[in-house]
C-alpha cells in the first residue's frame, strides 16, 4: 500500500512537471516566434500565473500531500491502448473495418466469448454508423470496404 | 414597448396559415437528433436542411430554423446528461450535475428536468426578447472588448476555483486551458505551439478536445463497470419519473428565471452565446445555494441552471441577430444566410418595417416550445434506455460515435486524434485532482481573450488607466479578485470579530 502511495505521488509530480515544462516551451515558442505585444498579451500573464501556482504546488506536494484512491493503472491501460490504435490506424484501415476490430477486440478482451454477440454486434454497428456519417457528412471518410463517396 | 397592432398582424401571420406549423415538427425532431448526436452540430444541422428553405416563403424558413435550434437545445442535453458527453458547447455545466445524477439512478428525473429547464428557458427567453429587443440590442453594442476579456477571466477564474477539490489545481488547469486556446495563428500573423503542424494552424479543434477531455476519458474510468447504474433496480426507464422530473423543475423558479435572465444577456453577445450562459449561469447558481458541496455531485439544481440558460441563450443570440443583424454563433449564422436567400437584412430597418414578422416569429417559438414538450417526453423514453446497456457494450460504441463526431466536425483525421490526445489528458488531469471543466473552458475561451485583450490594448494605446474609464471593467475586476479570496476574507474578518 505504501509503495501505491509513493507511486502516485510520484506520477503526480511528473505530470505537475510536464505542466511546468510544457507551460515554458509554450511561452518561449511564442515569444521566439514573435515578442510582439499583440502575440504575448495573453501569455506572458498566464504563464507566470501557471508557474507560480505550479511551484506553490511543488511545496505543497512534499508538505501537505494528500492521496485519492484510484484503480490500478493496469485495469485501464490495455483499453487505452487500444484506442490509441484504433485512432491511429483509422488512416489504413478505414472507420468500417477500424471501428468494426475496434468494437470486437473491447469486447473480446472485456469477457464477451459469444462470437456471434461480439462478430454480429461489432459488425451491425460499425456498418449503421459508417453508413449513417458518410450519409450525412459533406466529405468523404476513409473506408476499407464500404463506399467512401457521400 | 409592445406595438399591438404589429402583435395583431404578427398573430395572424402565423395562424392564418396552419399549413405553416407542419413543418415545425420535423424541424424540432431534426434538431433533437442532431443535438443528441455528439459530434453533429446544431449549425451543421441548419447548414444541411438550409437549401430546403428554398422551396419555402421566408417565415415558414424561420420557423423551420428555428425548430431546429429549439429542439438541437435541449438534444445536446440528452448525451451529456446520459453519457457524460455534451452533444453541443452548450450543454457543458449540464454534464456536471446530469451525468452524476445518471450513475445515481436518477437518468429519468434528470432528463425531465432538463426538458423542462429548455421549453420554460425557451419561452422566458422570448418573452424577455420580446419585451426588451431594443434596450437588448443597445447594451451588446456597449460591450466593448475590455468588458469581455473581464468576463472571460472572471468566468474561467470561478470555474476554476469552484470545480475541483485543489483550487491551485483547478486555476493551474483552467490557464493552462486558456494558453492552449492560444494555439495555431496568432493576431500578430505568427504561429505558436504548433510544432510545425499544418494542422494546427486554425488552433486546437476545441470540440473533439472537449469530447475528448470530458467524455472518452470518463469512459475509460468506467471500463471495470458493469453498468452506468450499478443498481439494477434503478436502470428502468420511467415516464412517471420524467414527468417528475418536469414537474421538479419548477421547484427551482429562482434558478430558472436568474438562469434566462444570463442566458438572454450573455447569448445577445456575439460570439459568446450559449457555450458562456450555461456556464456562468451553473456557476451563479453553486455559489447562491446554501449546500454548494452538493453541485457537482447530482444537484437538479445545476441541470436547471445550465439548460434554463443555454435555450434562453438562443433568444438573445435572435436578438442581436434581428436587432443588429450580427450573428452570435454558427446557428444564427446560418439564419442569416436564410435572410439573404429570401432577400431580407436583419437590423434596425427590419425590425422598424417587419415588427410583425419579429413578433411571428416570437410567437413560433412559444408553439415550439410547447411542441418540443410532447416530442421529447416521446423521445426521451426511447434514448433513457441507454442506461440497460452493459458498460463493455456501450464503452466501445460510444468512443467510436465520438471518433466519428469529431471527424464530422473537422473533416479529417484531426478531430479523432485530438479526441485521443486529449481523452488521455482528461484522464491524467481526473487521476491527479486537475479540473477537466476548468481546462476545456480555458481551451474554449482561450482565443477569444487574447482577441479581447488585444482589441483593448490597440483602443487604449497601451494606457492602463483606460481600466480606471470602464466602470464595467472595473467592476467585473472586483467581483474576479472577491470571487477568488471573498470567502478566506469574510472567513479572517469573521474569526477577528469572534475573538
Amino acid at each position: 500500500m505504501k509503495n501505491n502511495i509513493s507511486k502516485h505521488k510520484l506520477a503526480d509530480f511528473f505530470v505537475l512537471a510536464c505542466l511546468f515544462l510544457l507551460v515554458c516551451w509554450y511561452a518561449y515558442d511564442a515569444y521566439s516566434a514573435s515578442n510582439h505585444i499583440s502575440n504575448l498579451i495573453l501569455i506572458v500573464p498566464v504563464t507566470i500565473i501557471v508557474l507560480v501556482l505550479c511551484s506553490i504546488e511543488f511545496i505543497r506536494m512534499f508538505t501537505v500531500y494528500e492521496e485519492t484512491a484510484q484503480d490500478p493503472v493496469s485495469t485501464v491501460l490495455p483499453v487505452i491502448l487500444l484506442f490509441v490504435g484504433y485512432v491511429l490506424t483509422l488512416k489504413w484501415l478505414g472507420f468500417d473495418v477500424g471501428t468494426f476490430l475496434f468494437l470486437a477486440l473491447f469486447l473480446w478482451i472485456h469477457g464477451e466469448r459469444r462470437k456471434v454477440w461480439v462478430i454480429g454486434y461489432s459488425l451491425v454497428f460499425a456498418t449503421l454508423i459508417s453508413l449513417f456519417f458518410s450519409g450525412m457528412l459533406p466529405y468523404p471518410m476513409p473506408m476499407l470496404v464500404l463506399s467512401t463517396a457521400y | 414597448m409592445i406595438n399591438i397592432e404589429d402583435l395583431y398582424a404578427g398573430l395572424n401571420l402565423l395562424f392564418s396559415d396552419l399549413s405553416l406549423w407542419l413543418i415545425v415538427i420535423p424541424g424540432i425532431l431534426i434538431g433533437l437528433i442532431f443535438g443528441a448526436i455528439p459530434g453533429l452540430q446544431i449549425s451543421m444541422a441548419m447548414a444541411i436542411f438550409l437549401p430546403l428553405t428554398l422551396y419555402m416563403d421566408f417565415m415558414q424558413a424561420m420557423l423551420f430554423l428555428t425548430a431546429i435550434f429549439t429542439g438541437g437545445g435541449f438534444g445536446g442535453s440528452i448525451p451529456a446528461i446520459l453519457m457524460n458527453i455534451p452533444g453541443t458547447s452548450s450543454s457543458i455545466a449540464t454534464t456536471f450535475d446530469g451525468y452524476p445524477m445518471s450513475r445515481s439512478g436518477k437518468h429519468n428525473i434528470a432528463l425531465g428536468i432538463g426538458l423542462a429547464a429548455s421549453c420554460i428557458g425557451v419561452i422566458i427567453g422570448y418573452t424577455l426578447l420580446l419585451l426588451l429587443i431594443g434596450p437588448i440590442s443597445e447594451m451588446v453594442l456597449k460591450l466593448g472588448p475590455a468588458e469581455m476579456a473581464a468576463i472571460i477571466l472572471w468566468g474561467i477564474t470561478l470555474i476554476s476555483s469552484l470545480s475541483g477539490v485543489n483550487v491551485n489545481k483547478g486555476i493551474i488547469s483552467g490557464f493552462i486551458g486558456l494558453l492552449v486556446g492560444t494555439v495555431g495563428f496568432s493576431e500578430a500573423g505568427v504561429t505558436r505551439g504548433t510544432l510545425g503542424s499544418v494542422y494546427l494552424l486554425d488552433g486546437i479543434p476545441a470540440i473533439p478536445a472537449m469530447m475528448g477531455m470530458f467524455a472518452a476519458s470518463e469512459l475509460f474510468k468506467l471500463v471495470n463497470t458493469k453498468y452506468l447504474v450499478t443498481d439494477e433496480s434503478l436502470r428502468k426507464v420511467s415516464v412517471k419519473e420524467i414527468l417528475a422530473g418536469f414537474k421538479m423543475a419548477f421547484t427551482y423558479p429562482w434558478v430558472l428565471i436568474r438562469g434566462s435572465f444570463i442566458g438572454v444577456f450573455v447569448g445577445a453577445v456575439p460570439g459568446v452565446g450559449s457555450s458562456v450562459a450555461n456556464l456562468l449561469s451553473y456557476i451563479q447558481t453553486k455559489r447562491k445555494d446554501k449546500n454548494p458541496e452538493s453541485f457537482g455531485k447530482g444537484n437538479p439544481a445545476g441541470v436547471v441552471a445550465s439548460e434554463a440558460a443555454n435555450s434562453t441563450s438562443e433568444a438573445g443570440s435572435m436578438a442581436t441577430l434581428l436587432a443588429l443583424g450580427i450573428p452570435g454563433g454558427g446557428a444564427t449564422a446560418v439564419m442569416l444566410a436564410a435572410f439573404a436567400m429570401h432577400n431580407i437584412t436583419g437590423g434596425p430597418q427590419f425590425i422598424r418595417e417587419q415588427t410583425d414578422v419579429v413578433y411571428a416569429i416570437v410567437f413560433a417559438n412559444f408553439g415550439q416550445a410547447f411542441l418540443l414538450i410532447i416530442l421529447g417526453l416521446m423521445f426521451i423514453p426511447i434514448l433513457a434506455n441507454v442506461v440497460k446497456v452493459p458498460m463493455n457494450y456501450l464503452v466501445p460504441s460510444v468512443l467510436s460515435l465520438s471518433v466519428f463526431g469529431a471527424f464530422g466536425l473537422t473533416g479529417d483525421l484531426t478531430g479523432p486524434i485530438t479526441v485521443m490526445v486529449f481523452a488521455l489528458i482528461g484522464w491524467l488531469f481526473k487521476r491527479f485532482d486537475y479540473s477537466v471543466p476548468a481546462a476545456v473552458i480555458g481551451l474554449l475561451l482561450g482565443g477569444m481573450a487574447e482577441e479581447s485583450l488585444i482589441y483593448s490594448y490597440q483602443i487604449s494605446g497601451g494606457l492602463w488607466s483606460y481600466i480606471l474609464e470602464r466602470p464595467v471593467t472595473m467592476f467585473i475586476l472586483v467581483l474576479l479578485v472577491f470571487s477568488l479570496f471573498g470567502s478566506k476574507l469574510v472567513a479572517m474578518l469573521t474569526r477577528k470579530v469572534a475573538t
